[in-house]
């Protein structure tokens, strides 16, 4: 039975509302707004001539050859930043579901790499791997690996997905283990009764369990994967060599700020925002329909 | 009647506090600059602050050029710019197109009633931020040129002449070669600032006209013309030749090939002369400074390099006062003084950029002790000029020159060849030219 609890005054929800509302309006709205309505105008950076040219600039971030390779740039890496971000996460949390003693010092130890800012995380595996200094870089150069991500860009592309997805292992670690933790264990011991051997328990019964998480996880990763690897990149490779690591949002930053070209950026920062439009209600309607096993 | 005095007091110290706080009006200055160098520059505005007490001067890092510029952009049209900015070479054209965004320095001067004779300035400093009646648009502050550093210990290593710097680009190769081959050093020579050495500096060097209407000065709707100077080309493939086997190897944007010259790893190194101090402090190795190479078979070279580094401009704003130009110029006036400017020059390997700060330096015997110190005048005032060693002034160069980084990496990964690499410069180039122009009319 469900119990309604109904507010007395019809004003009270709206004023409990109202401090979300407001940042949400300022924080989002607004700035949302703003760049939808720059993307319809060619202006000089200080604003003195400003024209109406409508979608012309969408027209041009479309027809750039750089944006298009950008955007196959961006698929290549979100794909890659979050499969290698779940697969060790996923790994990490069976196995810590198996720890029985110090099992929260594992776990809270698990968590560090996430309260990393993104930058920091990005110069950590910079030295590292930097080709003249970095500890990494000088094992690969023994074991015979030409390793030149100044140079090479696949090289610097697989150094920014590394220090992207190393970030977020932590998070899908938290989220496989609460999920794993809440698979009844008499399934698992069910299943061991009519001799069904880890390996087999784990995918028969655990992962499509986890199912509901790892469908989240995709989409929060690509997400992360999409936008909040700016720190990262810019700290490791400004978008190089020859715009190898250059991503959508690393191409907005660039065109907007280095290059003030307001209008082209805010056209390509609106196509990134409907792009995580899409995201969301995708995951959202999954989320309301995802199948319960319980 | 004890109690209303005592009420009193916090109100009575209240009106001190806002009268001395109102007598001292504040400058908004913005640098780009960090290391050695931003601390003196920083420091030369307490030195200022503590000479007077009529104006304030704040001096703050908001990012390297290109963010900067960007913030001082988001200030204007907020209404509240720094009142001034120092900007890179690079953004010259864009500021000079921002008509009404900026105060020429000259008439900020002539509006505070101080005497300011461009001419005091050092003719290529004149005559790359000057406007055709002779005022100076921003004040030339760190003025550097580009200059060859190499390493002498690895020079001796690999049995070359370490008094003997290489002059032409044949012999930087040669001598290259020579490091590698005698493994002297893991490579021979890298590069900082790509596109100011390899097109701006080298077209300088070599006279050349890298676009139309006198390299953009004479109007928006100049147009690149990297493809009618195959010496262009050719000095990217040479590049890309040698990077196969290290004689060259690549290093980075920016300043970021410097690590490679400074840790030894690269025994020669085109820098900024303002890069000196740097080296100086991080090198473990003797090390020696020559002029930028030229090619020996180009009409007419060596002519002069060009000059780089930044200016400082003075932002307009609706609400600005007469009390708050003055103290720029205050300011501004200061940092032209022979004290800061010889102290600057010396610290930080910026040549001066007026013509008495030379001139005191030279008095004093400082290029005689300092042997090497007078190579970046050398290289871009004593040196032959041409049409084409004044500088350029394209819009949107930051961007411009990112285009050129980005296809001339691509050659340097075997993607391309020096001369598509120099079409596609050029095309993109334009492109952008024209959006530029779009803007400015």
């Amino acid at each position: 039975m469900q119990r309604k609890v109904v507010f007395p005054q019809k004003g009270l929800p709206y004023w409990l509302l109202a401090p979300q509302l407001a940042i949400t309006l300022v924080f989002f709205f607004w700035p949302g707004g703003q760049a939808m309505y720059m993307s319809l105008l060619l202006q000089d950076p200080f604003g003195h001539s400003v024209q109406f040219v409508g979608l012309e600039n969408f027209r041009l971030v479309f027809a750039d050859e750089d944006y298009l390779q950008a955007v196959w740039r961006t698929a290549y890496f979100s794909l890659a930043v979050t499969v290698l971000a779940m697969v060790p996460g996923l790994a990490l949390a069976v196995m810590a579901d198996r720890v029985i003693k110090g099992g929260t010092a594992y776990t809270t130890a698990m968590l560090v790499p996430y309260a990393i800012a993104p930058a920091v995380a990005g110069v950590l595996w910079l030295f590292m791997l930097n080709p003249s200094i970095g500890v990494m870089a000088w094992w690969l150069k023994h074991a015979g690996v030409a390793w030149n991500p100044t140079l090479d860009g696949s090289d610097a592309m697989w150094l920014v997905i590394l220090a992207s997805a190393w970030k977020q292992v932590a998070y899908n670690f938290l989220f496989f283990l609460a999920g794993l933790q809440a698979i009844p264990k008499s399934l698992l011991e069910a299943a061991a009764i009519d001799g069904a051997r880890p390996f087999r328990r784990f995918y028969t019964i655990v992962f499509p369990l986890l199912s509901p998480t790892t469908f989240f996880l995709l989409v929060v990763g690509l997400v992360y994967a999409f936008f909040d690897t700016f720190g990262v990149i810019d700290a490791v490779s400004q978008g190089g060599p020859a715009s190898a690591t250059e991503t959508l949002v690393y191409k907005v930053y660039k065109d907007g700020i280095h290059s003030l070209d307001l209008g082209g950026s805010a056209a390509q920062s609106v196509v990134l925002m409907v792009i995580v439009v899409a995201l969301t209600m995708i995951q959202f309607r999954f989320i309301e329909r995802r199948v319960h096993y319980s | 009647m004890k109690t209303p005095i005592r009420l009193l007091i916090p109100a009575l110290l209240t009106a001190c506090l806002s009268t001395a706080a109102q007598a001292q009006t504040e400058i908004q200055f913005w640098m780009g600059l960090t290391g050695v160098n931003g601390e003196l520059l920083s420091r030369f505005g307490e030195d200022f602050n503590k000479s007077q007490s009529d104006y304030r001067v704040v001096v703050s890092f908001k990012g390297q050029y290109p963010e900067q510029r960007a913030a001082a952009v988001a200030a204007y049209r907020a209404g509240n710019p720094p009142h001034i900015m120092q900007m890179f070479d690079a953004g010259s054209g864009d500021m000079m197109s921002a008509k009404g965004s900026v105060v020429p320095v000259s008439e900020v001067f002539k509006r505070a009633g101080l005497q300011f004779n461009p001419a005091d300035f050092i003719p290529a400093a004149r005559g790359y931020y000057g406007v055709p009646n002779g005022d100076l648009l921003s004040m030339p502050f760190n003025v550097s040129t580009t200059v060859l550093f190499y390493n002498k210990d690895a020079f001796k290593k690999a049995g070359l002449d370490a008094d003997k710097p290489p002059q032409t680009w044949p012999e930087l190769i040669s001598a290259a070669n020579k490091i590698r081959s005698t493994n002297a050093a893991a490579c021979g020579y890298t590069t900082a600032w790509l596109a100011w050495v390899m097109l701006e500096q080298f077209s300088s060097r070599h006279n050349i006209a890298f676009g139309t209407k006198g390299n953009g000065r004479a109007g928006a709707d100049a147009e690149l013309t990297l493809v009618a100077n195959p010496l262009l080309a050719r000095q990217v493939q040479t590049l890309v030749d040698m990077q196969k086997d290290k004689s060259f190897d690549y290093g980075g944007r920016s300043n970021d090939a410097a690590a490679k010259f400074i840790s030894g790893e690269c025994a020669m190194f085109t820098q900024s002369s303002g890069g000196l101090a740097a080296i100086a402090t991080g090198a473990k190795f003797q090390f020696g400074v020559s002029q930028l190479p030229y090619w020996p078979d180009a009409k007419g070279a060596p002519y002069a390099t060009t000059i780089g580094g930044a200016s400082l401009w003075v932002f307009n704003a609706p609400k600005r006062s007469d009390v708050e130009f003055r103290g720029v110029a205050q300011f501004l006036n200061f940092l032209r003084s022979d004290k800061v400017m010889t102290e600057w020059a010396k610290t930080t390997g910026f040549l001066p950029a007026t013509n008495s700060a030379f001139k005191a330096m030279q008095d004093e015997g400082f290029f005689a002790k300092n042997p090497g110190r007078d190579v970046p005048i050398l290289s871009l005032i004593a040196a032959a000029k041409g049409d084409n060693t004044n500088g350029y002034r394209f819009g949107r160069w930051t961007e411009i020159r990112d285009v050129y980084h980005d296809e001339v990496e691509k050659a340097l990964q075997g993607k391309q060849s020096g001369a598509e690499a120099m079409l596609n410069t050029e095309r993109r180039g334009n492109v952008l030219l024209r959006a530029f122009e779009r803007t400015v009319n």
